[in-house]
């Protein structure tokens, strides 16, 4: 505990995230509660549901990984720290009591804090709801026990088992869990292949045509991010990349693929959901209009998810970007002021740096983009007879924009800052 | 005629002095807790020389290196390497400035983990932009007795075998003056050894220039000539200098900061 109130900014990140997944949380499961209440007629209670229901699952997910990233990065910074511990004679069990601990603590601040804003979104939320005529008026919002539980349980639950992980990871044991990691991959992308592929089984109108593209993209993108260190060693083996700085960037990149696949893991999750779903959200509601029919409540429920779980994914893909990438970034002021004594110019080493985040973000969006486009191709067949949407490339450059100056932004201006201390120091601090 | 723009034209050779500094003064924080690290130091070294810079911790050995190496800007005085004078200037100019003639060996090695032996020792030229000459580059590993470890990583290593490394990338860009800051500091006696006389090798054998700052006695024995620095002050010079007499010398160096120099 007194190491957080020392360093209160290291755990900045853990608690943002924490804070933004019971936010989350918290505002969509008080629909459950808003649903709950005596008196709300059974369309009203069902669109709240699923909203709470579906949005409840990701956000959950969501959560347990971005506090697994801030917390990883976490304890990979403190690795020296976690070995003066042992040194001194902290068991690996008591390491790994302090860092749940810490992690906990964090958790139940951030979902403290969540609880006001968390009060407000849901009150937003279904203002949504009402004005689009998907619930009816009189109902009131709700701010109940569902949505506290839940909030704080998923919060702590999610905060437990990442820390866990993150022990775990940074103690070693990797060996085991490459293998476990393999095998899920392989199940993701089978899985996904598998949900992809029954597109065809619906026809044009069903009204989830939409699920079986979007889960299986979804999927199918998880498969690649698992994968992710060994694809980027099959980029990275054809990759032509000139001038020192490129030559310094490929070699750095082949030797620590293992601790940028986080990085290129959320990329690709975030190029992949959110292309995916913005444009199957785009095709379906052209084609609506197109038929001259108008929306059911249904499907207007299903546009509001939409662009709520890409909101979300989006914000936490972000989150997690910055947070590994910045604290990757920082790591690193004692190479960069190797470099610098071996005669690297500062514009070399952000030359560098930018040179392995245009490989990063280029390699995210490529698998990414297969991820999404196998979802797409499936629903715009069945959906519109065409094979590719026009919809489509308008909605991925902006995706790619996004994942570019998230990662490009980030990398560059932390190492930036980096650089300001002079060479000889940086060497001499991390020493 | 002369072809203008040829490196021939800019680089006129080995100047007589390698490294010359004129009342070069260095001060650390502002006002009332402002440390002098160097207080007026001038000083002159002939090319080819090998000279050992001691000094108690806190005298200024450190900061001496990094104003003469470039690393870091005098508040006054004039530096110059090879002739040619250090001028002020962003990180970017002063690092160009340093290419191919200043070479670095440190304590803590500063190999890049993630590049091999082969790798580490290439990268100053290529940075530089130079053509890499691999047979060059292999003579220089094996003449420091790791022709057989190119493709070894920095952490498969002894402490030895990187600072050995890091002579090598010193050597490969044929610099006119080496720094080396404590290059023993973190070795066994045998090492320290090997390092220290490839050090004066380097002089002897390739006609390079060695500046090394250094608190061994033994280490400071293997120079040509040895200064002494006390307070930011020179305090004295010891030529064909012995381990004992070195720490005689250091011993009571606070007794003659005035006489001496």
């Amino acid at each position: 505990m007194r190491s957080i109130r020392q360093r209160p900014g290291r755990f900045l990140a853990t608690l943002l995230s924490a804070f933004l997944g019971a936010v989350i949380i918290m505002t969509f499961n008080s629909m459950h509660d808003t649903a709950g209440q005596p008196g709300v007629d059974p369309t009203s209670s069902e669109t709240l549901s699923t909203a709470a229901g579906v949005v409840g699952g990701y956000g959950t997910l969501l959560v347990f990984f971005a506090i697994a990233s801030t917390l990883t990065v976490n304890v990979r910074q403190r690795a020296a720290e976690m070995e003066l511990l042992r040194c001194s004679g902290a068991t690996p069990a008591q390491i790994k009591r302090m860092v749940v601990g810490e992690a906990v603590a964090v958790a139940l601040v951030g979902a403290a804090l969540a609880v006001g804003p968390a009060m407000l979104g849901g009150r937003a939320l279904l203002d949504v709801f009402r004005d689009s005529g998907q619930v009816a008026r009189s109902v009131d919002h709700s701010f109940g026990p569902v949505a506290l539980q839940s909030g704080a349980g998923i919060t702590l639950l999610a905060a437990a088992g990442a820390a866990i992980l993150a022990v775990r990871r940074a103690t070693g044991g990797s060996r085991r869990r490459g293998r476990a990691r393999t095998v899920l991959a392989y199940a993701a992308l089978v899985a996904g292949a598998v949900s992809v592929t029954s597109t065809f089984v619906f026809s044009a109108t069903d009204a989830a045509l939409m699920a079986p593209p979007a889960y299986g993209a979804i999927l199918l993108s998880v498969g690649c991010a698992l994968m992710a260190p060994r694809l980027l060693a099959g980029v990275l083996d054809r990759l032509p990349l000139g001038g020192a700085s490129g030559w310094l960037a490929v070699r750095n990149l082949r030797e620590r693929a293992g601790q940028l696949a986080g990085i290129l893991m959320s990329l690709i999750l975030f190029t992949a959901v959110a292309t995916a779903t913005l444009t199957m959200q785009a095709v379906e509601s052209d084609a609506v209009a197109a038929s001259g029919a108008v929306k059911s409540v249904d499907a207007k429920n299903l546009e509001t998810l939409n662009f709520t779980v890409v909101g979300i994914i989006v914000v936490f893909v972000c989150v997690m970007l910055v947070n590994s990438l910045y604290a990757a970034t920082t790591y690193r002021e004692r190479e960069f002021g190797q470099q610098r004594l071996a005669g690297a110019t500062p514009g070399q080493v952000l030359g560098v740096v930018g040179a392995e985040g245009l490989v990063l973000t280029v390699t995210g969006v490529c698998f990414g983009t297969l991820a999404a486009l196998a979802g797409i191709v499936p629903f715009t067949v069945v959906r519109t007879d065409a094979v590719l949407p026009d919809q489509a490339f308008g909605v991925w450059l902006a995706v790619v924009a996004v994942a570019a100056a998230v990662t490009l932004g980030t990398a560059l201006a932390t190492a930036r800052r980096v650089l300001r201390t002079p060479a000889v120091r940086a060497v001499a601090s991390a020493a | 005629m002369l072809r203008t723009g040829s490196r021939q034209d800019q680089d006129p050779g080995p100047a007589a002095e390698a490294l010359r500094l004129v009342k070069v003064t260095k001060t650390y924080g502002s006002a009332d807790s402002a440390v002098t690290a160097l207080d007026a130091v001038t000083l002159g070294l002939g090319r080819g020389t090998f000279t050992a810079v001691m000094g108690p911790s806190g005298s200024g050995k450190s900061t001496l290196l990094q104003c003469a190496a470039g690393l870091d800007r005098p508040d006054s005085g004039i530096v110059r390497v090879d002739g040619t004078e250090l001028t002020g200037g962003d990180e970017a100019e002063l690092t160009k400035f340093r290419r191919g003639r200043i070479g670095f060996v440190f304590q803590q090695y500063n190999l890049l983990e993630t590049l091999t032996v082969a790798q580490n020792t290439v990268l100053p030229l290529k940075l530089a932009g130079r053509r890499v000459d691999r047979r060059r580059v292999r003579e220089v590993l094996a003449s420091v007795g790791l022709g057989d470890r190119l493709g070894h990583r920095p952490d498969q290593l002894s402490g030895g075998q990187r600072q050995r490394v890091a002579i090598a990338r010193a050597l490969v860009t044929e610099p006119r003056v080496i720094f080396a800051d404590e290059p023993t500091g973190a070795l066994d006696t045998r090492s320290a050894r090997d390092v220290l006389r490839l050090l004066r090798e380097a002089v002897r054998k390739h006609g390079r220039t060695v500046v090394m700052v250094t608190h061994d006695p033994v280490a400071a024995s293997y120079a040509d000539s040895v200064l002494f620095l006390a307070d930011g002050r020179l305090a004295g010079r010891m030529d064909d200098p012995t381990a004992d007499a070195v720490a005689e010398r250091l011993a009571h160096l606070g007794d003659d900061v005035p006489a001496g120099v």
